[in-house]
């Protein structure tokens, strides 16, 4: 099988893998490529001759001589056909790892994975996805890859295939017609209406990843179905200047820590989609597991090359030598290549100022600290006082003494102490606006949402050793096992706080771990409780734990358990100056070595849909396709009786995008809607817009474009409304507007009227503003930093159109701009 | 609370404010007064930052004696400055709370912000819709002026500049925000710019003060502006 002859990739990223297919086609295109893929996929005759008409019709037809300059497509240089496999494997899960990877790095599917969704659903998506296939079946929905579809279905894909949008239509589309692979064929049966959106996330078939993936949507008589395609992000903890952060949320200029333990600045950031194996770390902290693609490197120790003579202990695996592995540098391993018992790295975080904080006193320190464990605060409305009050049981006397204390050397205010028999409590309360600010402002308010604010963080060990000591002192709890281990245990509702107290116990100079205890009904001496969901933070003094040991920078922690899982989901990376390492949930990674893609590619879709009487069609897309992709699509819907079909389209990525979602409004009151954002950065066109065709007496139809171009970037809107003589009575409203952001950027609108009914009722509206310095300046006044003003405008201009989309969607559709945004200001 | 040092501002070349020195004392109600055209709006503006105006080299502004001449108007706006605008901007798609969040987040809880938004829209006399409406969208005057006062409750400023926001106003918006001003004045500091005694009936200044030409040209107490209300900013002695 490894045979370099057959080698057809391009190397030039240093790729290298065995050969595995049985067929792949040359580079380029001819008759008898298309001849062959339709032969590999054992395609009825029809289909063949479908596939060669198109092929006749893209060589004849010529590139478009408008909108955007395609000339640089080079359609010789693009493999038409891979088939992957002697036999057809079921599922994604089935294939090779071999072929996942080719099919990443010939850059065929790149972005189009990026649409494949929840990363928090990950681990849960098989069963999700199976439940789902049951409940369609159950109604008689068909939701399966178009090449299935031809497969199992062949009358139905037969009677329409093609139909909407004719192999002829346009270069693009009859590219598409003859050399199509993959897609979604989804059949909704007459009065059914799927309740769920359908989403490209659920279909795991490698088919479907295509360069030229077609998909066809039938909706019967009364029935309704949402189609989504979209991107989710995921979610590692990174620790930064600013605490932990979730990894898509960090920009280059954010600054995270490196395995040294010093803030490092980051350089890039990346996003790429991964179809293979995910690795779960668990380390000696359990909630500090992390997952990471497999070639991800870390830093750590082998447990083999530190291993000492002895037998095995307390279950766990043979004993390794202190001394030795304290003695051993780690280097950077990748993550398949390490194993249970494995040690990774848990730096010390060192004090480092970045930029000027406060300084709070001792007393201020200490008093955080048991706020944090037993303190309220709130603004009492009929006294008109702000009031922070603090609880302890009775016996705590030494506490809430010093407490006391605390407070009148801050605020030179005497509290008020106030003991309850009856409850067995001591409260304590003070009006000091003072405290309160500084209280909330730091520490939070109620006790699930306590958090300890950065500026606590970046004070230095002593201090921090203050406010541990006073918060363990409320909410801690201590067991003393032997002379030499005693074990510190605190309990907490706040996931935040608990790394943050894990954090400044790495600063103070103490390895902690976390627990996580569900929350839920239980029962303690036969009376039902409900237990909130607990961290539980434990450590061990004087002595340290034992499988855990210490150098002057770092914490050597075991892996105590390493799973591994195939996913097909978006990864995202981060590049950081210098050691060129972050802390993932605390424990030091690599940049990733992973290889992105330079090279462009072509993306050439079609989809059709039959919206058939009374039925109602929702197709929506939120594209953010990597800036190297030529995205030209057909998306087209005939729209019959009384029946509506709405595209909701929203485009990011892609270098150059050009797409038109239509309608064909074939039967009296059919509707057509399309709403959609486009969003033009650097070096990137997006020619979007909309295609009304009435045909049929009172048919309306709706057009809301709302485009965006910054640093340089450039949008084009380009409708038609079409009314044909026999469309009487029918209405259109279209409204474009632009938002420019800055001088380099453009914006363009070509709409086009053909309206050829007198009975008809047309309206249009566009509106280019740019993002004007008044509204800025509004904004700012009242606190709001400029690129946080800006990021708010923007969304708020593409608001009419983003509360269509699903929530979890338009949230990213809102992270995505904003991360457009930040880096558009200085 | 806040001292102005040589404050000069230029819009383009033209010199407005002519070397000011100002001291506004804590937690006092400044009625500021002038012609058209005095400068009365550049000093908001100045003061809050507007990058459009420039200051002169020597023009120091002082916020609780520390120097915020360089800082941004967000900046200034965090340190507890805050402009009422004469004529507020309507801003497609975001509504109040989304402001009000993102204004404050780090230091108020959103439903914290989104309780006291319906707690002083009650007070202020502001109807439902125009809160989860785009903020300003198809309000009257009135009703602008009135969310300008339920913005500056919610964020609480040390430092108010409210330009003209008895303008454009009706009787009983009026009434709102003049009951609502003479509540919230306590432990703030607020200019009033003003062309009218009306909001004086409800909210006491301690002090009065003329600009003309650019330059702080009479101080006094409130009988001040009746003898202007009378005899007009060219006769008063």
């Amino acid at each position: 099988m490894n045979d370099d002859k057959n080698l057809q990739f391009d190397y030039r990223y240093g790729f290298s893998m065995p050969e595995n297919y049985v067929f792949k086609a040359r580079k380029g295109l001819d008759e008898e490529i298309v001849k062959e893929i339709s032969f590999l996929k054992k395609e009825p005759i029809w289909m063949t001759k479908f596939r060669l008409q198109a092929y006749q019709a893209f060589k004849k037809r010529s590139l478009p001589l408008w909108g955007a300059d395609l000339s640089s497509i080079n359609f010789d240089d693009i493999y038409y056909y891979i088939k992957p496999l002697k036999d057809q494997k079921k599922s994604w899960q089935d294939l090779p790892k071999e072929i996942k990877e080719t099919y990443d790095k010939i850059g065929v599917p790149e972005a189009e994975k990026k649409f494949l969704a929840g990363v928090s659903a990950q681990y849960e998506s098989e069963v999700v996805y199976k439940n789902i296939q049951k409940e369609l079946a159950r109604q008689g929905v068909i939701f399966v890859d178009m090449d299935t579809g031809l497969r199992d279905y062949p009358e139905i894909v037969k009677k329409y295939f093609g139909t909407v949008v004719s192999l002829y239509d346009n270069k693009f589309a009859s590219l598409n017609s003859a050399v199509w692979s993959g897609g979604s064929f989804v059949y909704v049966p007459s009065g059914v209406k799927v309740s769920l959106p359908l989403q490209a996330y659920f279909r795991i078939n490698a088919q479907n990843f295509g360069q030229f993936e077609r998909t066809l949507i039938i909706a019967e008589e009364g029935s309704y179905v949402h189609y989504l395609e979209g991107c989710l992000p995921a979610g590692q903890m990174i620790l930064t200047s600013e605490g932990y952060k979730n990894i898509e949320a960090i920009k280059p200029g954010d600054f995270v820590y490196t395995s040294s333990g010093y803030l490092s600045k980051v350089k890039s950031t990346m996003t790429r989609n991964y179809f293979d194996y995910l690795y779960e770390v668990i380390p000696l902290s359990p909630e500090n597991k992390f997952y990471l693609t497999k070639e991800h490197p870390v830093l750590a120790i082998k447990r083999k090359k530190v291993l000492v003579k002895r037998k095995k202990r307390f279950n766990w695996l043979e004993e390794v030598n202190t001394e030795k592995l304290i003695q051993t540098k780690p280097e950077y391993i990748e993550i398949e290549n390490l194993e249970k018992g494995d040690f990774i790295i848990f730096p010390k975080i060192k004090d480092q100022i970045i930029e000027k904080k406060d300084i709070f006193s001792d007393e201020l320190m200490e008093l955080f600290g048991f706020y944090l464990a037993e303190g309220s605060a709130f603004y009492h409305q009929k006294l008109k006082q702000y009031i922070v009050s603090f609880s302890f049981s009775k016996k705590e006397k030494e506490n809430y003494c010093r407490v006391i204390e605390l407070i009148e050397k801050i605020t030179e205010k005497k509290p008020n102490l106030f003991i309850d028999d009856k409850k067995n409590e001591a409260k304590i309360s003070i009006y000091s606006k003072y405290l309160f600010d500084i209280l909330i402002k730091n520490c939070g308010k109620y006790s699930s949402e306590k958090f300890i604010s950065q500026e606590i963080i970046f004070q230095k060990k002593e201090k921090l050793e203050k406010l541990f000591w006073s918060y363990f002192k409320g909410d801690g709890n201590l067991s003393i096992k032997n002379k030499t281990s005693h074990l510190y245990r605190i309990n907490t509702a706040s996931k935040n706080l608990a790394f943050s107290i894990q954090l400044i116990l790495n600063k103070i100079g103490i390895f902690a771990s976390i627990g996580f205890r569900k929350g839920g009904k239980d029962k303690i001496l036969n009376r039902e409780i409900k237990r909130k969901n607990q961290y539980i933070i434990r450590f061990t003094m004087p002595k340290k734990w034992s499988e855990v040991r210490e150098t002057g920078n770092y914490y050597i922690v075991p892996i105590k358990s390493l799973k591994k899982k195939k996913v097909e989901i978006p990864v995202f990376n981060i590049e950081v100056d210098g050691n060129n390492s972050y802390l993932v949930k605390g424990f030091a990674v690599h940049n990733c070595t992973a290889p992105i893609y330079t090279t462009d590619s072509l993306h050439s879709a079609v989809v059709e849909i039959i919206v058939k009487k009374g039925a109602r069609v929702r197709y929506t897309t939120v594209q953010n396709w990597s800036k190297n992709v030529y995205n030209l699509v057909t998306k087209r819907a005939k729209v019959e009786e009384e029946a509506t079909m709405e595209w909701i389209d929203c485009n990011l990525g892609s270098k150059i995008t050009m797409k038109y979602p239509s309608c064909i409004l074939t039967g009296r009151k059919a509707k057509g809607e399309v709403l959609s954002i486009a969003y033009a950065s650097e070096n990137q066109l997006q020619d979007a817009g909309a295609k009304m065709i009435h045909l049929a007496s009172e048919t309306s139809s709706r057009i809301v474009s709302k485009s965006i171009a910054g640093r340089g970037g450039r949008t084009s809107y380009r409708g038609l409304v079409h009314v044909s003589p026999n469309a009487s009575k029918s209405s259109s409203y279209v409204s474009c507007d632009a938002l420019i952001l800055d001088e380099d950027s453009r914006s363009d609108t070509y709409p086009t009227m053909k309206i050829e009914n007198k009975k008809t009722h047309i309206q249009h509206e566009a509106t280019v503003e740019k993002i004007g310095e008044e509204k800025l300046f509004y904004l700012q006044s009242r606190g709001i930093k400029k690129s946080d003003a800006e990021g708010l405008l923007v969304n708020g201009f593409i608001e009419p159109v983003a509360k269509e989309i699903p929530l979890e969607y338009t949230i990213e559709l809102n992270r995505l701009i904003n991360l457009e945004m930040s880096g558009s200001v200085g | 609370m806040i001292t102005l040092k040589n404050f000069t501002v230029k819009a383009g070349e033209k010199i407005i404010l002519k070397n000011i020195n100002y001291a506004f004392e804590k937690n006092k109600v400044y009625c500021l007064m002038g012609p058209n055209g005095s400068g009365k709006s550049t000093f908001a503006y100045a003061i809050s930052g507007h990058p459009g105006y420039e200051l002169d080299e020597k023009s120091k502004i002082y916020f609780e004696k520390q120097d915020i001449t360089d800082l941004s108007s967000d900046k200034r706006a965090k340190k507890g400055i805050f402009l009422s605008f004469q004529t507020p901007l309507s801003l497609n798609g975001v509504n109040v709370f989304q402001l009000l969040r993102l204004a404050l987040s780090g230091t108020k809880d959103p439903l914290k912000i989104k309780k006291e938004i319906e707690i002083f829209a009650k007070k202020l006399n502001i109807k439902k819709e125009l809160i989860e409406r785009s903020l300003n969208d198809g309000a009257s005057g009135g009703e602008k002026k009135k969310l300008e006062m339920l913005q500056a409750a919610i964020i609480n400023p040390k430092f108010l500049i409210l330009d003209e926001v008895d303008t454009g106003v009706d009787v009983d918006a009026l009434r709102s925000i003049g009951r609502f001003l003479d509540e919230f004045k306590k432990e703030k500091t607020i200019v009033l710019i003003t062309h009218y005694s009306r909001i004086l009936k409800y909210i006491n200044p301690d002090k009065v003060l003329v600009i003309i030409d650019g330059k702080i040209q009479k101080e006094g107490t409130k009988e001040l502006v009746k003898e202007i209300e009378d005899k007009g900013y060219g006769k008063t002695s």
